[in-house]
């Protein structure tokens, strides 16, 4: 677990350095709309964008208002503070208004060598898959010529298998939460899950088959009050569900763009690799930017809360997130219908505040009369 | 000592409250000291002044059960337990009045509303704890600027013929605004009453993030602010209901009810 914990400690760590020094290419990407399989092509890797251990934003603060979430603001803070130099190329999503103008800053201010911006759709009708098929061939072409990467559908397949069967070892350690006694903390699993999508796959691999043998060795891990589910915002820092199970409230599913459910479900490997991706990616995210997609975002939850065993919700929306913002609400209302104990926690990017999460969670697990 | 006595104590952001109930459920003895910067000592201070107003006990350590709550309940390592402050405010006031439904909780640090379930649990809160504004912090700060303790502050506004609108909600903001407004000559009770009005306003808006049902209470050391009590009264359009106990110790009180119902197997 000390090794994940230091791979999280800088944006680009170790394993993202030496396999720079091997030569190969790193991508940096900030929505789960980007397919991590499809930048595993070749000698490209993915690296998720964040920003551990910000303090402040004072850089980015002159170019995006105080409204703009502290997500963007601390990404742009890093890039102009040089803190992702070994990121050879850039692939964002619209994922909000707030993301497009951390887009555009960047563009302005420090226009990376290779950026490109995937226009994923808003609803998902028949004619999506193919416009998102389209997008990620045009990604493609781009990544190709800039890169001199094979991004054949040959290429494609391969980086599909190894990014399906590293799923299935993430999600074979995701599967041990179902217990009635989990054999590991949300904590943990949150900092394996940030790792592996801040490093090479096949280099952190090694550690999580080495941690997935020590976890199934456990008896257990202590004795919590209440098994919460945690959904909401881009969630970073595992410091903030330590903080939740500090509590007594053990973390054992999750639902954001950084977490497993359903982000780890294995991609098609039969047909068109690009279509497979296309398709994959509206059927493994879960965000409020999707239109018209409610209703399965609210059945994703109650249907997890039903196979984890979940006593109550905690719903974490970073400030000003206006897409989290407005599905929270009648996402709280139709939950407590259905009889499930909601918390919803108002945060930002980076943990501040310790003091007052720990009073609202344990009076949160308090009035379910655990 | 042949009865058992139970302790609740508070360990908050300014001062330490501690509460004794025997084993029948009565109020034995309540106190409140300042806080310390070290939670632990705090606690034991409003403990051992607690105990020392009840004949048979001698120290903290002879308590049946003691629980911790308040910012600091962490670090009293000698509670048996502890309970966030906002069940043991809903506790209290249910000890108290079981009618009351909602309620108000101005601290030192923090403004939280509690709906209270029929049982004394808490049904919802809403915390504001992201600036000082509208906090005790807040109201010191006000009161020092008219060179007034808390006290002769909380009175100050109930003569004001009208309010003048103190528009910054940002402590320090406010701070430099109402000393413009006194240099200007207003009339001090009238700024005092702008300033109650827009901690009401805040009170209110988490009122409504929890669905207010009557009767509504206030706690904490602010509810002693008969100003922002009158305030607080005219924003929602109903009478604050008075606690029969003082309403600083009403955290504390939760936390020795718990202590008595969970110690007396």
């Amino acid at each position: 677990m000390k090794r994940f914990q230091e791979l999280l400690e800088s944006p680009q760590n170790d394993l993202v350095e030496q396999a720079v020094a091997d030569g190969r290419i790193p991508i940096g990407y900030s929505c789960s709309f980007v397919p991590e399989a499809f930048l595993m092509a070749d000698k490209l890797f993915p690296v998720r964008l964040h920003a551990p251990g910000i303090a402040g934003t004072e850089i980015a603060d002159i170019y995006l208002s105080n409204f703009i979430c502290t997500y963007a603001r601390s990404l742009l803070e890093f890039a102009l503070d040089d803190r992702f130099d070994q990121i050879q190329g850039w692939v964002f999503v619209p994922s909000c208004n707030h993301m497009q103008r951390l887009i555009d800053n960047l563009e302005y201010l420090k226009k990376p060598a290779f950026s490109h911006v995937l226009d994923v759709p808003r609803k998902v009708t028949g004619a999506t898959i193919a416009w998102q098929a389209e997008e990620l061939r045009t990604l493609a072409e781009k990544l190709s010529a800039h890169f001199g990467v094979d991004m054949s559908d040959d290429s494609l397949s391969k980086a599909i298998a190894e990014w399906n069967s590293f799923a299935e070892v993430i999600r074979s350690i995701g599967d041990l939460r179902k217990r009635p006694v989990p054999l590991i903390t949300g904590t943990e699993f949150h900092k394996l899950i940030m790792a592996s999508l801040v490093s090479p796959k096949n280099l952190i691999l090694p550690n999580i088959l080495d941690f997935r043998k020590e976890v199934e060795k456990r008896d257990g891990i202590g004795v919590f009050r209440a098994r919460l589910m945690l959904a909401g915002s881009h969630l970073h820092n595992p410091e903030f569900i330590r903080v939740i199970e500090s509590q007594g409230g053990l973390v054992v599913a999750d639902h954001f763009c950084t977490g497993s459910i359903p982000g780890f479900m294995p991609v098609a490997t039969n047909g068109d690799p690009i279509r497979t991706l296309a398709e994959h990616s509206f059927k493994k995210t879960l965000c409020p930017r999707m239109m018209e997609d409610f209703d399965r975002r609210l059945k994703a939850i109650i249907d997890t809360v039903k196979e984890y065993q979940v006593d109550g919700v905690v719903i974490e929306i970073i400030k000003f997130c206006d897409l989290w913002g407005v599905d929270s609400m009648p996402l709280v209302d139709a939950l407590r219908k259905e009889g499930i104990p909601v918390l919803k926690l108002e945060r930002e990017y980076s943990l501040g505040g310790e003091g007052q999460l720990r009073t609202r969670v344990q009076a949160f697990i308090e009035s379910m009369g655990k | 000592m042949t009865q058992k006595y139970f302790g609740g104590c508070d360990v908050g952001s300014t001062t330490g409250k501690a509460a004794i109930l025997d084993e029948t459920g009565t109020i034995v003895s309540t106190s409140i000291v300042p806080s310390e910067i070290d939670p632990e000592i705090t606690s034991i201070k409003a403990l051992e002044q607690a105990c020392g107003q009840v004949a048979d006990l001698e120290s903290y350590k002879n308590l049946a059960r003691i629980v911790g709550t308040g910012y600091g309940r962490n670090e009293v390592a000698f509670a048996n337990e502890n309970i966030s402050e906002i069940s043991c405010h809903a506790m209290g006031t249910f000890f108290c009045n079981k009618d009351i439904k909602t309620i108000v909780d101005i601290g030192g640090q923090d403004v939280k509303t509690i709906a209270i379930a029929d049982d004394g649990s808490v049904l919802e809160f809403a915390m504001n704890d992201k600036c000082a504004a509208g906090t005790g912090r807040f109201l010191e700060a006000m009161s020092r600027i008219f060179r007034m303790d808390l006290d002769q502050f909380s009175m100050l506004s109930l003569n004001a013929r009208k309010s003048i609108p103190v528009t910054a909600q940002c402590s320090v903001f406010a701070e430099s605004e109402v000393i413009s407004l006194l240099a200007r000559k207003s009339p001090p009770e009238e700024v005092a009453a702008g300033i109650e009005s827009a901690v009401s306003k805040r009170c209110f808006s988490l009122l409504k993030r929890i669905g207010m049902r009557p009767l509504v209470t206030v706690t904490g050391g602010c509810a002693k602010n008969q100003g922002l009590i009158k305030s607080l009264s005219k924003k929602i359009n109903m009478e604050v209901t008075k606690l029969p106990v003082d309403p600083q110790i009403i955290g504390a009180l939760g936390a020795a009810v718990f202590a008595r119902r969970n110690g007396r197997g």
